[in-house]
């Protein structure tokens, strides 16, 4: 069938036209597909059509089969389930799904399902399904955990999955990947077809692979090829600072905001944590009093209200500058921002892109991003960023696979419904990519977890939870059903606290860890405000407003995103030119330099100088003795979790060499190992060292495998279902069912190492708290790279920041500023 | 399993044992607290699947510190059981049946909500608030002494032994790496047990240095202070 030809390509063309509008060509193709029954992928970056590449798509192939009485016929069913991981997204959507509908003179009807769905409008969906549902993954599981949930989807026609690479990563795209399989085995006439809408991730192909999975078709990818010009300016510092250290020339440079906000309509300066973001809205406020009123703070521990009134205000351009942290990386299009400010290293492309991406929304705007570096090497970053851009170098998203929680918790979702019989369903399970691995081994014991709940006492044991009754495996008490649906969710959030004033009104929430540590009288800091704690009461925090001056922020650690690899191989690449440019200026060898580099030519002048600038191929190695004892430290590049983790197994291959015990300190361009005695690197063992063999045995016995574990384990128990969390309101009756994820943790370690659960903690543990693959991969790639030790006298510029980052924890803000100011002198004699 | 560790107080022969319990010697009592037993059970029962085995060495743990000291009689310093009756407590009453002529005294912890009958089948001694065995006392949580008493504490009352608490340290070694330990807590006036179940968290205890700690390492008694 050629689109162009069918009735309803015309009707909705003329409707377009009609707005002055014309479809664009990856619009067109994806609605050939639909029309031909085919499933795929839609890649197209945010605010160039596509929600409509999917849903007009979906319209166009209604009216197509029912051309005579399109406009007339209601109660449909269920034609179009758009699944979408931002709650606050379906609002707006709806709301452009029900203009077209209404324009289109259609009878459709749009539903929304989530967490603020009320009961009412559940019944009346349950009753009559809407034709488009727009539902978050959470609520999609929940629907499968009623009685005669396939009826609901029995005439479903669609699936969209927006955002797809938002949730390719996580558990919920697991969650996306389960329902999926499910609902195109039910025994309806026609399988679903399946459509995801994705920003542009490195491995585009392998997302497509994992959503249509289930329906064992290749489908098709639909590019839009409409690229945005995005233009990079870093702010420079007036001078360069030889021996950098981080979160200090951030606030330094707070100045030279001020007019780039001024000269703009609205701008959005995005922190990397919420502490920082705190206190960056302090000192814009002391530096720019003018600004108050005009300026906003927005993270995610400011009370939704609050949250949702900046949103607002930033719609209707009532402020001139919101400082944020992710918390508005994604999320509805704000018109009124022409301006991006991103302070600190982004970690990555993909995230950088998406930042700037929130400036300048019509297709043909240019986006503009500053980047306000927080020490100055990070103004290399601002430099390889901008070849990353150029040549589209962006991070993959890497599904997860065999995740034993999620298929726990999906297992009871179906027990309390409709219950499953175990042959059937495994064949449905691993049509998925998540679970194609899946054994049968592991599959029987799972279905033994859920029914016999792994060891037990025979005859002296009550386990309940699921039942088989004729074959097929049921939930069937009404309480443990109830409980299970208050805990459908893969997000496992932290112990957080309300935190009220005394007078009454919601401020926010905080982190109970960091709530107990103060004791009332203490002054803190949130929503820009300085808090007096007076007291706690009923997991609430009461405050007053402060006039102290001095407070204390929080630092939360959920920001600390590591350095991506694709940014570090850019990194990398650039002091090749670090050094190109040193030449240049003796060759006068003209051609197109980085600002940043010319800049910071200094630094690069006085690391050369006492040590090495590493070129891409290299890894650098410096020995340096100071009267804090023998430092090595070490330059990958690979950010700081798998820092982390190479120091610990460096520290541990060194001490087999000689009995030795060291410290470790870690940012995301190296680390550093001290000691009280010389550290054993030479030419002679280096390659050995660093050598990827014994990888896994080395990991395990060095790092502290289990104390991460322990901490991963926490969210494989609670969406496992181990950890009961109380039902709403009702906290202190459930204190007899509650135990800690770390007891829980001991007890499975002692009493049955092989639970799956626990597994599952150690294998995330390597995947991702080690980036076991990206460990390798650097190990590898060290093999082949030469390797330049060094002996520098001092301290460099590249250790410089490490060292640093090592004296924070025992010292205050103040204290640590002090100190660092007395090195820099010293070193810089 | 390392020797118990000889503890004197206030003239009485004490040993603490590794196996998280007490043996006085002077009056052949072996004094525990905060057993749990029937938690796992408990759990399970709510659909939490945790292993019973933990139960299960924790039962084995009690029934070894019976046969080696012998005692007369046996002082559960409250939380013998976790909640409600299931069939992890006819585990138990098993095991009971075999010692018929050990004495068990139970000082009334939150816990201990089963009905009089079945400790009276159970040949079990139910003491309210307070027990008192020459110049010892027992009571489950230190902090319900009632004013006067709390008063009493300070001139020159018998020594109080208590649980509920739960008492753990934090052990801090190199690098961030702690480790948090259950622990005997010997103050002037009172001690409190560590619970003996393995299956309960800690409380992390802010000890004053006149005060005595034994933290459990394994299966080893280190006294910290």
């Amino acid at each position: 069938m050629v689109l162009h030809n069918t009735p309803g390509y015309k009707i909705v063309n003329d409707w377009l036209a009609s707005k002055g509008l014309h479809p664009f060509l990856f619009q067109e193709q994806a609605w050939q597909h639909i029309i031909n029954g085919k499933s795929g992928v839609v890649n197209a970056p945010t605010g160039c059509g596509k929600t409509f590449s999917v849903f007009l798509g979906t319209l166009i192939d209604f009216i197509n089969k029912n051309s005579g009485n399109y406009k007339t016929k209601s109660k449909n069913g269920l034609q179009l389930l758009w699944i979408t991981p931002l709650r606050a997204l379906a609002k707006d959507i709806g709301r452009a799904m029900e203009e077209v509908i209404a324009e289109l003179g259609m009878q459709w009807k749009v539903g929304i399902r989530n967490g603020d769905t009320d009961v009412a409008e559940r019944q009346r969906q349950k009753r009559q399904m809407p034709e488009a549902l727009i539902i978050t993954p959470e609520s999609l599981h929940l629907l499968l955990a009623q009685k005669g949930y396939p009826e609901l989807f029995r005439s479903l026609q669609v699936i969209a999955v927006d955002e797809w690479h938002e949730l390719i990563g996580s558990k919920r795209g697991v969650q996306v990947e389960l329902a999926i399989s499910r609902l195109c085995h039910l025994p309806n006439e026609r399988k679903p077809q399946v459509w995801g809408i994705s920003a542009t991730i490195g491995n585009l192909e392998q997302a497509r692979e994992v959503l249509l999975s289930p329906l064992k078709t290749m489908g098709e990818l639909v590019k839009a090829e409409v690229r945005k010009e995005i233009v990079l300016e870093s702010i420079l510092p007036d001078e360069i600072e030889k021996f950098p250290w981080s979160g200090h020339l951030g606030l330094k440079l707070a100045h030279k905001v001020v007019p780039i906000i001024n000269n703009s309509r609205t701008a959005l300066i995005f922190i990397n944590t919420r502490g920082m973001s705190e206190t960056w809205y302090q000192t814009l406020l002391n530096i720019a009093p003018d600004l108050a009123g005009a300026i906003a703070l927005h993270h995610g521990s400011i009370e939704q209200e609050l949250r949702i009134w900046v949103e607002e205000a930033l719609h209707a351009e009532k402020l001139k500058a919101v400082v944020c942290t992710a918390s508005l990386d994604l999320g509805v299009d704000f018109r009124p921002v022409d301006t991006v400010i991103q302070v600190g290293s982004p970690k990555g492309v993909a995230r950088f892109l998406q930042r700037a991406g929130r400036s300048g929304h019509s297709p043909d705007a240019i986006s503009k991003i500053y980047f306000l570096p927080t020490h100055s090497l990070e103004l290399v970053e601002a430099a390889a960023l901008k070849n990353a851009i150029e040549e589209n170098f962006i991070e993959s998203r890497e599904p997860m696979t065999l995740c034993f929680d999620v298929l726990i918790q999906y297992l009871g979702t179906l027990a309390i419904s409709e219950g499953f019989r175990p042959d059937e369903l495994y064949h449905e399970i691993i049509t998925t990519y998540c679970y194609r691995d899946l054994s049968e081994a592991e599959w029987s014991t799972i279905l033994q977890f859920i029914t016999e709940g792994g060891t037990a006492l025979q005859q002296y044991d009550e386990y309940k939870k699921i039942e088989v009754i004729d074959g097929v495996y049921r939930l069937t008490s009404r309480r443990l059903a109830m409980r299970h649906r208050m805990h459908i969710g893969t997000i496992v959030s932290e112990s957080m606290m309300k935190v009220k004033f005394m007078s009454g009104g919601f401020i926010g929430v905080i982190e109970e860890w960091f709530i107990t540590r103060l004791n009332p009288g203490d002054v803190f800091t949130l929503a820009g405000r300085n808090l007096e704690l007076v007291g706690i009461k009923e997991m609430t925090a009461l405050v007053r407003p402060s006039k102290s001056k001095k407070s204390i922020v929080p630092s939360w650690d959920g920001g600390r995103m590591p350095l991506s690899a694709n940014l570090g191989k850019k990194l990398r690449e650039k002091f090749n030119e670090a050094f190109e440019v040193k030449r240049a200026t003796k060759n006068s060898n003209s051609g197109k330099r980085d600002i940043e580099l010319e800049v910071l030519k200094p630094l690069f002048q006085l690391q050369a100088q006492l040590s090495h600038v590493p070129r891409a191929d290299e890894l650098l190695i410096e020995h340096i003795e100071t009267k804090d004892g023998y430092h090595l430290f070490v330059y990958p590049f690979e950010g700081r979790l798998v820092h982390e983790a190479m120091a610990a197994i460096l520290a541990y291959r060194i001490s087999r060499i000689t009995p030795i015990t060291f410290s470790f300190a870690m940012n995301d361009y190296g680390f550093e190992l001290l000691s009280d005695q010389p550290i054993p690197v030479d030419d002679t063992n280096v390659m050995d060292l660093f050598t990827a063999d014994d990888l896994l045995t080395d990991i395990q016995r060095s790092a502290n495998a289990t104390e991460m574990a322990r901490r991963k384990f926490r969210d494989n128990a609670v969406i496992g279902g181990l950890i009961f969390q109380g039902y709403p309101g009702e906290q202190k009756k459930a204190r007899h069912l509650q135990s800690s994820a770390s007891l829980l943790f001991n007890v499975f370690s002692e009493y049955e190492p092989n639970n799956l659960l626990l597994r599952q903690a150690y294998q995330e543990v390597f995947d991702q708290q080690m980036e076991e693959v990206r460990l390798r991969n650097m190990l590898e790639r060290i093999q082949h790279s030469k390797i330049v030790i060094t002996f520098p006298q001092q301290l460099t510029p590249f250790c410089f920041p490490i060292k640093v980052d090592s004296m924070r924890e025992n010292l205050t803000s103040e204290k640590l500023e002090d100190r660092v100011k007395r090195m820099q002198a010293q070193l810089e004699r | 399993m390392q020797a118990p560790v000889s503890y004197k107080l206030r003239d009485q022969q004490l040993w603490l044992s590794a196996d998280r319990c007490i043996y006085w010697e002077d009056e052949q009592v072996l004094i525990v607290s905060d057993l749990h037993f029937g938690k796992t059970g408990h759990f399970r029962k709510h659909g939490i699947a945790v292993p019973q085995t933990v139960y299960k060495k924790d039962l084995q743990r009690l029934f070894h510190q019976v046969q080696f000291y012998r005692p007369r009689k046996l002082i559960v310093v409250g939380d013998l059981f976790h909640s409600h009756e299931n069939k992890e407590l006819e585990l138990f009453l098993k095991w009971r049946n075999d010692f018929p002529h050990l004495e068990i005294d139970l000082v009334r912890g939150n816990h201990d909500i089963l009905h009089q009958d079945w400790y009276r089948q159970a040949n079990i001694n139910v003491v309210d608030e307070e027990l008192q065995i020459s110049q010892f006392r027992f009571r489950h949580d230190k902090e319900e002494c009632s004013h006067d008493k709390a008063n009493a504490l300070k001139t020159g009352m018998p020594y109080l032994f208590s649980g509920h608490i739960h008492p753990g340290v934090l052990l801090s070694g190199m690098g961030k790496q702690s480790l948090r330990l259950p622990c005997f807590y010997f103050a002037r006036d009172f001690c409190v047990l560590p619970a003996f179940s393995a299956f309960t968290g800690t409380w992390l205890m802010d000890p004053d240095e006149s005060e005595n700690i034994f933290a459990i390492v394994e299966n080893k008694i280190v006294q910290l202070q």
